[in-house]
């Protein structure tokens, strides 16, 4: 949807965000976290699920760049990384970068179409 | 936050150094606004619009890419329509002949909203035009994505507490 490659691979990092987002037990999780770091065991305990299936979650969070996890093997911290968060503190700003490329090339626009006008091109 | 829309609104403005009438133009006629709309590399091959309360439009988006070209189709719905100073629509991705797609059903993660609105406002101002742009969803038909909206803005609230604390 857009052209440059930032703001494409900005638009990615959003998908990335709101699909790791889009499930209640790693909303869950992270709402956890907010209180401070945690391993998986104590991740796992409210929910009925096995370390395997939390692990996959925070794998998926870990990616969205949303967790940091530690490097001690055994125990293996994950903390909360609110920046890509605060990206989509409302899933309409996803659309900001996108409308305001838009208006940018709106004005280029206009400007060219005035200047058309002014110069008295015929050619219009 | 305090929107009708439980904060998911988000709101551009712009001042342009040109006249309103002109503005109201680049949204309401397909040959300008297909020059600017698409992200550049994309052209607009149809952009149908029937700009009067309850008119439809349609537009489809061609990219080319290595694979080929891509194109993308949407639709919408004019809700208001008040020249040279409001308009109103809706905004859903569809097929080449106008059926809603939900954004699952096209392949994007679930939680985008099917339909979101699209407003502009324009005011003369000094000789330009002040345009103040809001798009917002319409949870009412996207269920899913409200409740995970709600859940996320109850997280960033607890988050901006934890920050605080």
């Amino acid at each position: 949807m857009n052209s440059s490659v930032a703001s494409a691979a900005k638009e990615d990092r959003l998908d990335e965000t709101f699909a790791a987002l889009a499930n209640s037990t790693r909303r869950a999780i992270l709402t956890r976290l907010t209180e401070g770091e945690a391993n998986v065991n104590q991740l796992a305990e409210p929910f009925k699920l096995s370390l395997p299936a939390i692990s996959k979650h925070l794998k998926v969070l870990e990616q969205a760049g949303l967790i940091v996890r530690g490097q001690r093997a055994q125990y293996r911290p994950c903390t909360l990384d609110a920046a890509p968060l605060e990206e989509v503190s409302t899933w309409a700003e996803q659309y900001r970068p996108i409308w305001e490329a838009r208006f940018d090339r709106m004005d280029t626009y206009l400007q060219q179409l005035q200047q058309h006008r002014k110069t008295g091109s015929d050619d219009d | 936050m305090t929107d009708d829309n439980g904060g998911q609104n988000m709101v551009i403005e712009r001042s342009l150094e040109a006249p309103t009438d002109l503005v109201w133009k680049m949204w309401t006629e397909p040959e300008h606004f297909a020059a600017w709309y698409g992200p550049g590399g994309a052209t607009i091959p149809v952009a149908t619009m029937d700009v009067r309360v309850g008119g439809i439009r349609l537009l489809c988006m061609e990219m080319t890419t290595p694979d080929g070209t891509m194109q993308m189709w949407f639709t919408g719905e004019y809700l208001e329509v008040v020249e040279n100073q409001r308009l109103v629509y809706t905004d859903s991705m569809s097929d080449e002949h106008g059926n809603v797609m939900s954004p699952e059903q096209l392949g994007m993660p679930e939680g985008h909203p099917t339909t979101t609105e699209v407003s502009v406002e324009l005011e003369h101002v000094n000789g330009g035009t002040k345009m103040v742009l809001t798009h917002a969803g319409v949870p009412a038909e996207s269920p899913g994505a409200a409740g995970w909206a709600m859940a996320l803005d109850k997280l960033a609230a607890r988050l901006d507490e934890a920050q605080r604390a």
